[in-house]
C-alpha cells in the first residue's frame, strides 16, 4: 500500500462505552441525532467524501464497541488506520481516565510506523450536558503530554464542534500520509522511541 | 494381589524364580528392574511389540509331579508380592505340608485362592488387574503423579525418521503418551492435550500436531477410531477448562455422575466408560435441550406409535433421571420429551393382537398415550422407568412470599405496547394461528408434543405473536430450567437489587436505553425496568459472564413475547446451552464459531474464500451477526422469524444463514477492493431485509426508512438457507468444527499475548526478539505442567446453577487496565516453583549444589515481596546469568551470597547436612511459644523460598526487638511484621504495607505536621529534612529507622553528598525509596539494602566500583525502582560466606580448582585478616558494628547488628540485652556447643572482605574470568528442557 496516493483515510474511534461515538460518527456523516441507537456490537461503519487540501478523499470511519471484552476483536478494525479518534464523555471521569488505555492498546495492537507521531485527536463529548466533570484544562494537559494531541470538546447531540473536529481528523490523517510517502523513499524500519513499551502501566495518567 | 488362578504350561519361559517352597515359586519378570542383559532385552522387546503386558512379579502355584502350574497372584512391586507369600508362608505351607495328594493339595489351593480373589475384588473400584498393571506402569513410566489418571491404552506404532516403533499409547485424563521399548532404546513422549493444535486421523493413523509444531503420529491396528474420539474429547476437556479456569487448566474428573451407563460393558476400563458416557450424554442433551444436569442413563431400542400417521417409527428411547425421551432413526422424522414428573403410568399392553409386540403405554398427567412397541427389553426398561420414578425430585413449586413489593414481574411487553398493525397482517396472523391450532390437535402440544419436520415447517414461517413465548420456551429447553429452579428468580432479582457500586449494574445501566431504542415498550419505564431486572439477575446467577453487550439486545427480544421471569431463563439457556461461552471474556465463543464460519465458506463458498480472506472481512462482519442472532444488523421484525427457528434448530441456523448472506451478495463482493466496501455492501443488504409479514407502521423509526431500500424478505433468506445448506450443516459436524476452532482461538490468543509483551520487552539488554518468544512459550508450558501436579487434586467447580453470587468486581472501571493489559502480562509471570525450575534448567548456575542459588536470586528480585516475579524482573535475572558480563556476574554472585540471603543456619546447615535434630526442633518449638499469638501460625504457612531463613535465631530476634518496643513504649503489634516473609501473598502485603507505613510514621507528626498519607508527595528536601530531624530525635522506634537515622548521621546537613548526589532524581525516585525503606521492615531479606543505604558513598569504593554496582542493581531491579537502587552499595561479606561462595564459583565452572584459583583464595582469606587490622577510625560504623554486636553464640542472626549505627543508644544496650536473654535460654536448652564454637566464631565474624577486594582478586584468575564470560544461548538450552520434557527425561517433573 506504500507507494499508492491514497484517496481513502482509515479512521477508528475508540473509547469506553456510551461516551457517543456512534453518534459523533452518525452527526458528521448523517448531520443527524438519534437516542435511539443500539450498543454497538463487533463494529459499525460509514464513509463519507470529504475535500482537505483541495483533493477528494473518501473517509471510512469505523465505530468500535466500548465494552472492554470486545478489546480483543479490535485487531481486525485497527489495522491499517490513518487517525485514530479518542472519545470520552465529559460528564464521566472514568471514560477519561480511560483514554491512556485505549491509546497504549491502540498503538500495541495497530503497530503504527510511528508511534510517537501517529495521529490521535481527543474529543470530549456530551458538553450539552450540565453536570460536567471532567474539566476543560485536564483534558487539555493529558492531551499535551501525549505529544500534543488536538483536542476538542464536541456535542454529538447539537452539533457542536463536530464538523470542525473531523476536518482537522482528515487532514491530520492526510499529512501523516504524505510523511509516510517521503519516509517511503528510505529504506525500510525507522522507529522512533518506543512508545509503546509501557503496558499495565496505568498511573502515567497525569491526571 | 490375587488373580483368579490360570493354568499356564511354559512356567519359566521369560521370568526368573526369585523364592522357592514345595508348591510354590515366586517369580520376576526378565527385563524388568536392574538387569540388563540380553535375555532381559529381548523379553523388552518382545513385551513391549506383543502388547502382553504383565505384572513383574508373579507366583505360582507348582506341584511336583505336575506338568501344569498355576498362576495365583501378581505384583506391581516386590513388596506387594511378598506380602502375598508371606500370606502363603503363614496360612498355607503348613496345611499343605499336611496333605498327601497332589491334587488335593492343587484343588486346596486354587479354592482358596480362588475366595480370596473374590473377597478382595468385592470392594474394588471395577478396574480389572491387567488394568491396574497398565496403570502402576504408566505412572512409572512417565513419572505421572498419583493424580493422574489413565484412562486407557492402546497398542501402536510411533513412526519417527521413517522407523517404526511398535510400543504402547497411554491416555490419561491430561496427557497423551507413548512409550517403546526396542531391543534396549527406550522412547517415552509426553504430549499434554492443553498443548495440542490439531488432531486428525486417517484410516488407522493419528496425527497430532502441538503448539510448539511437532507433530506425532501413531499407527493402530485396532481402536484406531476409539482412540482418536478420546483425544478429541480428553483435548475439548481440556481447552474448555482453559476457557473457564484460566487459572487451573487441568482435567479432573468426577466419576461419580457417570457410573450408571454401560454397566454391561465391563471389558473397558472404568474411566473410559465414564467419559465416554459423558460424550453420550452430552449429544443427549444439546439434541434435546436438556438441562445440563441431566445425564443419560441409558438407550434401548423400540418403535413409537405416532396417531397422527397411524404407524410406527423405529427409533431409540433414552432415559435420564428427569426425561423419557425418544428420538427415530430417521433423522428428524420424530422425536419426543417427556419429563418424568408428569408420568401418570406406565403399563404394559399384551392383549389383543399386539400380544407379542412387547408394548407399553406411557400416560402423562395431562392424559396423553404415548405407546411403545418391540421394546427390545421391556422389562428392564419399565423397572428402569419405575426406579427413576421413585427417585425423582419435584422441586417445590412455592409460590414464594414477596419481600420486596416495589416490583412486579413484568408481563409480555407486547400486550401492553400494542403494535398497530394493518388489518391485512392481522388477517395473516390468525390464519397461522388456525394451522398452528390445527397442528396441536394432530401431534399434541406442551412439552410433550412430537416433534416432526411438520412443525419445523410451520416455524420457519413464523410463530405467531401469541404463541412465540410458548414455542420459543418449549425448543430452547428454558421451560426446563425453569421448573428446576421455582423461585429462583425472584430470589436473584431481589439480590442483586441490593449490590451496590457493582460493575457490571453500571455497564447495564448504561445500555438499558441502547438495547431495542425503537420500539416504544423500551421508552418507557416498565420495558427498561424488567429489561434491568432480567440483566442484573443474570449478571448475579452467572458471575464468569457478566454482563456484556449484546444479552442486552437479545434479552429486550425476548421481553416483547415473554414474561420477565421467562425472559430470564431464555436468556440463561441462551448463554450456557445454545450459544456456550459467547458472552464470555473475549467473547471467546463467538470468536470460535467465527472460525467455524471461515471454514464453512471455505468448503461452501470456495471461490468467494479467498477473496474475503484477503480482505480479512469475515471476522470484521459476523461478530455481532452471532452474538446477537442478527438482532443488531437486520431490523428485529425481520430477525424474529430468524430466531424463531434459532430456539429449535441451534447455532446452526446461525451458520446457515451467514453463508447464505455471503452467497447473496457474491458478485458484489467479488467486486470489493477493500473490507470497509465489503462491509458496506453488506450493510446495506442486511439494511434491506424486510419482513412483509410483519410490517412495524413507518412513522416509529423515520432514519431507517428513508435509506432503506428493500432487498430481499426475511421469508426467502431463511427458506433458500435451509435449501441451500439445510442438509450439509449439521449440528455434529458444527461440533466438530467447533473443537477444532476451539483450539486454535485459544492458541491465537496466546501467540497475540506473546508478541505483544514481546513488544514490550523487544528491548532489553539481554534477549533477542524469538529468544523473548521461546522464553515465553517455556514460561506458559511450565506453568501449565507444573499446575497440573499442583491443582489435580482439587475438584472441579460447582456447577454455576449452586453459586448464585456475584464474584466481586473490583469497583469502577479502574479495573480496565489491570484486567485488559495486566492479565495478559500476569499469565506469564512466573512464582517461585517456575522460577526455580526455569533457573535450574536453563542457567548455568544449576551446578552450584551447596547453595540453592535460585531461590537467592528470586528473593533478591522479587523486590516488593509478591511471590512472583513479572517477565521483565525474569528477563533481567536469567539475563544477567546467562550473559556474557563477567564482572556484573561476578558481583551478583557476590550478592547472593550475603546475608540474609544466605543466612547462617543454611551455612551451617552446608557444612554439615543433616536432618533437623531434635535439638533444633525443641528451639524452635520454644521460640515459638515465646509469643503465643497467631505469628507462629503465619510462621507455620510460610511458602517455600524463605521459610527455612526464619528458624529459631530469628524468633529470638524478633521477640528481643518486640519487647525493645514495649520498652519504647511502641504498640508490638507494628513489629509482628517482621515474622512475615517476604513471599507474602499480594493482597496481604499491600495491606500490611498500608498499615505499616501508617505506624511506621506514628510518631512522626510530632516532628513535623506532614501526614503519613503525604508521603507520595513529599519532595526529596522534604524527606531529607525528616530523616535529620528523626537522627537528632534519637527515638528508634524500627530498623528502617535505624537505617534512616543512619543515613542521616552519614550525609551532613550542609554538604548532603550522599543521598542527594546519589539520589539526583524526581521526588518520585525519593518517595519510592521512602516506600522501600517501609517495606524493608517486613521484607526482612532486605535489611542489607538499608546497610547499603547507610553506607552511601564509601570512602574506600572508588567511583567505577559504584558504577558498576548501580548498573548491577538496576539490571536486578524492576526499572521503577531503578533510581532508588542506585544508592545502594554492598556491605561486606564475612568468612563463612565467603567459603561457600568460593565453592559456589567452583560448582559454577564445574572444575578442580587450578593452583591459580588456589592461590586467590588464600589472598582473600589474607586480604580478610588484614581488614580486621585496619577496621577502626575511617571504616564506617556499620562495619565497626558488625563484629561488635554481634552475638557471641551462632544464634545470632548476622542482620541485625549489621544495620546499627555507631551511636548505639540506651535503647540498643537493651535489645543486645534482650537478644542475649533469648538466645541464652535457647542455649540452655541445647547442647552446650555454642558455648564452645563461640570464641572461634567470635574471630571470623570480625573477618570480611568488601566487594571490590573480591572482585579484583577474582578478576585476575583466568580461569574464572574465562568461566564467567561465556555467555549461554537460551534458546538451546529451552530447547533442551523442551525436549526433555517431551521424553520424559527429567526427574524434575
Amino acid at each position: 500500500m506504500s507507494g499508492r496516493k491514497k484517496s481513502l483515510l482509515k479512521v477508528i474511534i475508540l473509547g469506553d462505552s456510551s461516551v457517543g461515538k456512534t453518534s459523533l460518527m452518525n452527526q458528521y456523516v448523517n448531520k443527524r441525532f438519534s437516542n435511539q441507537y443500539k450498543a454497538t456490537i463487533g463494529a459499525d461503519f460509514c464513509t463519507k467524501e470529504v475535500v482537505v487540501n483541495d483533493r477528494v478523499v473518501t473517509m471510512q470511519i469505523w465505530d468500535t464497541a466500548g465494552q472492554e471484552r470486545f478489546q480483543s476483536l479490535g485487531v481486525a478494525f485497527y489495522r491499517g488506520a490513518d487517525c485514530c479518534v479518542l472519545v470520552y464523555d465529559v460528564t464521566a471521569p472514568n471514560s477519561f481516565k480511560n483514554l491512556d488505555s485505549w491509546r497504549d492498546e491502540f498503538l500495541i495492537q495497530a503497530s503504527p510506523r510511528d508511534p510517537e507521531h501517529f495521529p490521535f485527536v481527543v474529543l470530549g463529548n456530551k458538553v450539552d450536558l450540565d453536570n460536567r466533570q471532567v474539566s476543560t484544562r485536564r483534558a487539555q494537559q493529558w492531551c499535551q503530554s501525549k505529544n500534543d494531541i488536538p483536542y476538542y470538546e464536541t456535542s454529538a447531540k447539537e452539533g457542536i464542534n463536530v464538523e470542525m473536529a473531523f476536518q482537522v481528523i482528515a487532514k491530520n490523517a492526510l499529512e501523516l500520509e504524505a510523511e509516510a510517502e517521503v519516509i517511503n523513499d528510505f529504506p525500510d524500519q525507522i522507529t522512533l522511541g518506543s512508545q509503546n513499551n509501557r503496558p499495565g502501566n496505568p498511573d502515567n495518567c497525569q491526571c | 494381589m490375587w488373580i483368579q488362578p490360570k493354568e499356564l504350561l511354559l512356567p519359566s519361559a521369560f521370568w526368573i524364580a526369585e523364592m522357592h517352597s514345595r508348591y510354590f515359586v515366586l517369580q520376576k519378570r526378565r527385563g524388568h528392574g536392574e538387569s540388563r542383559g540380553f535375555g532381559s532385552m529381548l523379553v523388552g522387546t518382545y513385551d513391549s511389540v506383543m502388547n502382553t503386558k504383565p505384572a513383574p512379579y508373579r507366583i505360582l502355584h507348582q506341584t511336583p509331579s505336575s506338568e501344569v502350574s498355576y498362576e495365583i497372584a501378581i505384583g506391581i512391586t516386590q513388596d506387594e508380592i511378598v506380602k502375598d507369600w508371606e500370606w502363603l508362608q503363614a496360612n498355607l505351607f503348613k496345611v499343605l505340608d499336611e496333605m498327601e495328594n497332589e491334587d488335593e493339595v492343587t484343588n486346596f489351593t486354587i479354592c482358596k485362592i480362588q475366595s480370596l480373589y473374590t473377597q478382595n475384588n468385592q470392594d474394588d473400584s471395577g478396574e480389572s488387574a491387567d488394568f491396574k498393571v497398565m496403570k502402576s506402569k504408566f505412572r512409572q513410566i512417565f513419572k505421572m503423579p498419583e493424580e493422574e489418571r489413565l484412562v486407557n491404552s492402546y497398542s501402536a506404532t510411533y513412526v519417527k525418521n521413517k522407523i517404526p516403533r511398535q510400543g504402547q499409547l497411554y491416555i490419561s485424563l491430561n496427557h497423551v503418551c507413548f512409550y517403546s521399548y526396542m531391543l534396549g532404546q527406550e522412547i517415552k513422549r509426553i504430549i499434554r492435550f492443553a498443548e495440542l493444535e490439531d488432531i486428525s486421523r486417517n484410516a488407522n493413523t493419528i496425527y497430532l500436531k502441538t503448539t510448539n509444531n511437532m507433530t506425532y503420529n501413531f499407527t493402530m491396528l485396532f481402536n484406531a477410531s476409539e482412540a482418536h474420539q478420546l483425544i478429541e474429547q480428553l483435548n475439548k476437556m481440556a481447552i474448555q477448562q482453559l476457557i473457564h479456569d484460566p487459572d487451573s487448566p487441568v482435567v479432573d474428573h468426577d466419576t461419580s455422575n457417570f457410573a450408571r451407563l454401560g454397566a454391561k460393558t465391563s471389558k473397558k476400563p472404568v474411566l473410559l466408560r465414564d467419559l465416554t458416557a459423558r460424550q453420550k450424554s452430552e449429544e443427549f442433551r444439546i439434541y434435546f435441550r436438556l438441562p445440563q444436569s441431566e445425564i443419560i442413563d441409558g438407550k434401548i431400542k423400540a418403535n413409537i406409535w405416532t396417531p397422527y400417521s397411524k404407524r410406527f417409527n423405529s427409533g431409540f428411547i433414552y432415559l435420564s433421571p428427569n426425561f423419557f425421551c425418544f428420538r427415530s432413526d430417521v433423522k428428524d422424522l420424530v422425536s419426543v420429551v417427556i419429563p418424568m414428573k408428569t408420568i401418570k403410568s406406565v403399563e404394559k399392553k399384551d392383549d389383543g393382537q399386539q400380544r407379542f409386540e412387547n408394548q407399553i403405554v406411557i400416560i402423562t398427567s395431562e392424559n396423553v398415550p404415548f405407546m411403545f412397541a418391540h421394546i427390545v427389553d421391556r422389562d428392564v426398561l419399565i423397572s428402569k422407568i419405575t426406579d427413576l420414578l421413585a427417585r425423582i425430585h419435584v422441586p417445590v413449586s412455592r409460590e414464594r412470599a414477596k419481600y420486596d413489593i416495589s416490583w412486579s414481574k413484568q408481563t409480555a411487553l407486547m400486550n401492553t405496547f400494542k403494535t398497530q398493525f394493518s388489518s391485512e397482517i392481522i388477517q395473516k396472523q390468525e390464519e397461522k394461528m388456525v394451522r398452528w391450532e390445527a397442528h396441536f390437535r394432530d401431534f399434541g402440544r406442551g412439552i410433550g408434543m412430537f416433534r416432526t419436520t411438520d412443525v419445523i415447517n410451520l416455524i420457519v414461517e413464523g410463530i405467531p405473536d401469541k404463541l412465540r413465548q410458548e414455542i420459543w420456551l418449549i425448543f430452547s429447553g428454558a421451560i426446563h430450567d425453569k421448573e428446576m429452579n421455582p423461585g429462583l428468580y425472584e430470589d436473584l432479582v431481589e439480590k442483586a437489587a441490593c449490590i451496590k457500586n457493582c460493575f457490571a449494574h453500571d455497564e447495564i445501566d448504561r445500555d438499558l436505553p441502547r438495547s431495542l431504542p425503537e420500539h416504544p415498550a423500551f421508552q418507557s419505564t416498565d420495558g427498561i425496568g424488567a429489561l434491568r431486572r432480567v440483566l442484573q439477575a443474570y449478571a448475579l446467577r452467572n458471575p464468569q459472564v457478566g454482563y456484556c453487550q449484546a444479552m442486552n439486545i437479545v434479552s429486550s427480544v425476548f421481553l416483547l413475547f415473554c414474561d420477565e421471569e421467562n425472559a430470564f431463563w431464555m436468556l440463561a439457556s441462551l448463554c450456557e446451552n445454545l450459544l456456550p461461552d459467547y458472552y464470555k471474556d473475549k467473547v471467546v465463543g463467538a470468536q470460535i464459531d467465527q472460525g467455524v464460519l471461515n471454514e464453512l465458506v471455505q468448503t461452501h463458498l470456495a471461490d468467494l474464500h479467498g477473496h474475503l480472506e484477503q480482505l480479512d472481512v469475515i471476522k470484521m462482519i459476523s461478530i455481532s451477526w452471532f452474538l446477537t442472532i442478527f438482532m443488531s444488523v437486520i431490523s428485529y421484525e425481520s430477525s424474529l422469524h430468524i430466531l424463531d427457528c434459532f430456539f429449535y434448530e441451534g447455532a446452526k441456523i446461525i451458520f446457515m444463514i451467514s453463508l447464505q448472506i455471503i452467497e447473496w451478495n457474491r458478485e458484489k463482493l467479488l467486486q470489493c477492493q477493500d473490507d470497509g466496501e465489503a462491509m458496506l455492501v453488506l450493510q446495506n443488504y442486511l439494511e434491506g431485509i424486510y419482513n412483509p409479514e410483519y410490517q412495524v407502521p413507518p412513522t416509529t423509526d423515520k432514519r431507517k426508512q428513508e435509506r432503506k431500500v428493500q432487498t430481499q424478505t426475511v421469508q426467502t433468506l431463511i427458506h433458500e438457507a435451509y435449501t441451500k445448506f439445510g442438509e450439509e450443516i449439521t449440528q455434529q459436524r458444527i461440533e466438530e468444527l467447533r473443537n477444532k476452532h476451539r483450539r486454535l482461538t485459544m492458541r491465537q490468543f496466546d501467540i497475540d499475548n506473546e508478541k505483544t509483551i514481546v513488544k514490550a520487552y523487544v528491548q532489553n539488554s539481554y534477549f533477542t526478539r524469538s529468544e523473548l518468544h521461546m522464553l515465553l512459550t517455556i514460561i506458559r508450558e511450565e506453568k501449565h505442567a507444573l499446575k497440573s501436579l499442583q491443582q489435580q487434586q482439587q475438584k472441579a467447580p460447582c456447577p454455576l446453577s449452586e453459586v448464585p453470587q456475584l464474584v466481586p468486581q473490583s469497583p469502577g472501571r479502574a479495573n480496565h487496565d489491570a484486567s485488559a493489559s495486566g492479565s495478559r502480562h500476569e499469565a506469564y509471570s512466573v512464582n517461585y516453583e517456575v522460577f526455580h525450575t526455569l533457573f535450574t534448567e536453563l542457567t548455568p548456575w544449576r551446578k552450584c549444589v551447596s547453595v540453592d542459588i535460585g531461590e537467592k536470586l528470586f528473593r533478591l528480585t522479587d523486590k516488593r515481596g509478591t511471590g512472583s516475579l513479572d517477565f521483565g524482573q525474569l528477563i533481567n535475572a536469567l539475563g544477567l546469568v546467562c550473559s556474557n558480563k563477567n564482572m556484573e556476574k561476578l558481583k551478583l554472585l557476590f550478592v547472593l551470597h550475603l546475608p540474609p540471603l544466605l543466612s547462617k543456619a543454611e551455612i551451617e546447615r552446608s557444612r554439615r547436612p543433616r536432618p533437623r535434630t531434635k535439638d533444633d526442633a525443641e528451639e524452635a518449638f520454644e521460640a515459638e511459644d515465646f509469643f503465643d499469638n497467631d505469628a507462629s501460625e503465619s510462621m507455620e504457612a510460610l511458602p517455600s523460598p524463605s521459610d527455612h531463613n526464619f528458624d529459631a535465631d530469628d524468633f529470638a530476634l524478633i521477640s528481643a526487638t518486640q519487647h525493645l518496643h514495649n520498652l519504647a513504649g511502641i504498640s508490638g503489634n507494628t513489629f509482628m511484621d517482621l515474622s512475615r516473609t517476604p513471599n507474602l501473598s499480594l493482597n496481604s502485603n499491600t495491606s500490611s504495607l498500608a498499615q505499616r507505613s501508617s505506624t511506621f510514621y506514628v510518631d512522626l507528626p510530632a516532628l513535623q505536621g506532614t501526614a503519613p498519607s503525604t508521603d507520595a508527595g513529599r519532595d526529596e528536601d522534604e524527606l531529607q529534612r525528616e530523616l535529620r530531624q528523626q537522627g537528632r530525635y534519637e527515638s528508634i522506634d524500627t530498623f528502617s529507622d535505624i537505617s534512616d537515622l543512619g543515613a542521616a548521621r552519614m550525609t551532613p546537613p550542609g554538604t548532603g553528598a550522599g543521598a542527594d548526589a546519589a539520589a539526583g532524581a524526581a521526588s518520585a525516585a525519593a518517595a519510592d525509596h521512602m516506600l522501600l525503606n517501609v517495606e524493608t521492615i517486613s521484607n526482612f531479606s532486605q535489611i542489607s539494602d538499608l546497610v547499603a543505604a547507610t553506607r552511601l558513598e564509601r570512602a574506600d569504593s572508588n567511583a567505577t566500583d559504584l558504577r558498576s554496582l548501580g548498573s548491577l542493581g538496576y539490571l536486578l531491579d524492576q526499572p521503577d525502582e531503578g533510581a532508588s537502587s542506585s544508592q545502594h552499595s554492598i556491605p561486606h561479606m564475612r568468612k563463612e560466606n565467603f567459603q561457600l561462595l568460593w565453592r559456589s564459583i567452583i560448582e559454577i565452572m564445574g572444575l578442580v580448582q587450578d593452583e591459580e584459583m588456589q592461590r586467590a583464595y588464600e589472598n582473600l582469606l589474607e586480604l580478610g585478616n588484614s581488614n580486621i587490622k585496619k577496621e577502626p577510625s575511617l571504616e564506617s560504623f556499620t562495619q565497626l558494628n558488625m563484629g561488635g554486636d554481634e552475638q557471641p553464640d551462632s544464634n545470632g542472626n548476622p542482620t541485625t547488628p549489621a544495620a546499627e549505627p555507631i551511636g548505639t543508644t540506651r535503647l540498643f544496650v537493651a535489645l543486645e540485652e534482650e537478644l542475649r536473654q533469648a538466645s541464652g535460654k535457647a542455649r540452655t536448652t541445647t547442647t552446650s556447643s555454642g558455648d564452645s564454637s563461640s570464641s572461634s566464631t567470635n574471630i571470623s565474624e570480625s573477618w570480611h572482605i568488601s566487594i571490590s577486594q573480591f572482585i579484583a582478586t577474582v578478576l585476575t584468575v583466568n580461569s574464572i574470568v574465562r568461566g564467567f564470560q561465556t555467555p549461554i544461548q537460551i534458546s538451546e538450552q529451552i530447547e533442551q528442557l523442551q525436549k526433555k520434557r517431551r521424553k520424559c527425561l527429567s526427574t524434575n517433573y
